[in-house]
């Protein structure tokens, strides 16, 4: 009986590690979570925004497919509409952005009389390939940005901007 | 290019380019019968130059409305606003209006006069396209003037 006393000393030694270890896990489980926040951050697919252009309307000829969102900067809240060049490349979509990369005019597919296979800026007579490849010897510096673009319910749905990737 | 600091600091760089000035003219007629489709009209037309500058973003500065009074006279307006645009680097300058009585004012050519549709009871994509195929008859104002030689 008396083998399994427990001291004063050991006693004392019990209960600051348990709670010296209830207050190290409360200062450390925030950090812990705080650090793995963005893994466990979900990416759904709202980045996409759909737009009202069916899939199985579009040809290898370049649309202009609108689509709307709401911009918020700083207290006003805009409904911003913007749009982008569709077209079908085989099987896959390609959506080019319609902002000229010389001085971001808003380019046309085929408004150019004497070159209807290209993309024209009415305003300094730039002029891109069909894939958004710049014409040489005309003001815009780099080829047109593309969107991430998928098919979703057999609609078309634009995504971010990047990069142009198939030039 | 939007008359805001951050465009001009644009424009200051690449005035060369930018050789077009859009000056919208709104009149306010704040009487009773006269409110609303003075207000409408300041709306369209807003509208109508916003999808402009978006169009024309790298070669056409939008100046923000000009507003004078019903009777405020239109003449002095349009020598002092020229006076004042002499002193840039513009090429072209453009004023775009609702109001009929600009077109008799010789002080403000290349006047560009459109009359009011009220858009407010239109749905959003219903009234988009209301304001591009107005957008359509100025497109070629602009084109055909900057294609004269200069």
């Amino acid at each position: 009986m008396s083998n399994n006393r427990v001291s004063r000393r050991q006693f004392l030694g019990y209960t600051l590690t348990g709670v010296g270890g209830f207050m190290a896990a409360g200062m450390l489980m925030p950090m812990v979570r705080f650090a793995v926040d963005p893994i466990l951050q979900q990416h759904d697919a709202g980045d996409f925004i759909l737009t009202d252009t069916a899939v199985a309307d579009l040809s290898e000829e370049p649309v202009r497919v609108d689509f709307a969102y709401e911009q918020v900067d700083a207290w006003y809240t805009s409904e911003v509409t913007s749009s982008a060049w569709v077209y079908k490349e085989g099987d896959k979509l390609v959506a080019l952005s319609p902002v000229c990369k010389h001085l971001g005019c808003t380019v046309n597919w085929a408004a150019d009389p004497e070159h209807p296979t290209q993309f024209f800026c009415p305003c300094h007579a730039g002029r891109y390939e069909k894939n958004g490849q710049n014409v040489a010897g005309t003001p815009p510096l780099g080829p047109l940005d593309e969107f991430e673009v998928e098919e979703r319910d057999g609609f078309v749905a634009l995504g971010a901007v990047k990069a142009n990737t198939i030039v | 290019m939007h008359f805001t600091g951050k465009d001009v600091d644009q424009y200051v760089q690449q005035q060369e380019y930018v050789d077009t000035a859009v000056v919208p003219l709104v009149q306010l007629d704040l009487s009773a019968g006269g409110l609303k489709p003075s207000a409408s009209a300041s709306d369209y037309l807003q509208s109508l130059t916003n999808l402009l500058e978006k169009q024309f973003k790298g070669r056409v500065l939008l100046f923000p409305p000009l507003s004078y009074s019903k009777m405020a006279d239109r003449a002095r307006i349009a020598g002092e606003i020229s006076g004042e645009l002499s002193k840039t680097a513009f090429k072209h300058v453009f004023y775009v209006t609702t109001d009929p009585e600009w077109r008799a004012i010789e002080e403000a050519p290349n006047v560009i006069w459109l009359p009011a549709i009220p858009t407010e009871n239109m749905d959003q994509s219903f009234k988009l396209s209301v304001m591009e195929d107005q957008l359509r008859q100025v497109l070629p104002v602009f084109l055909k003037e900057w294609s004269k030689p200069s």
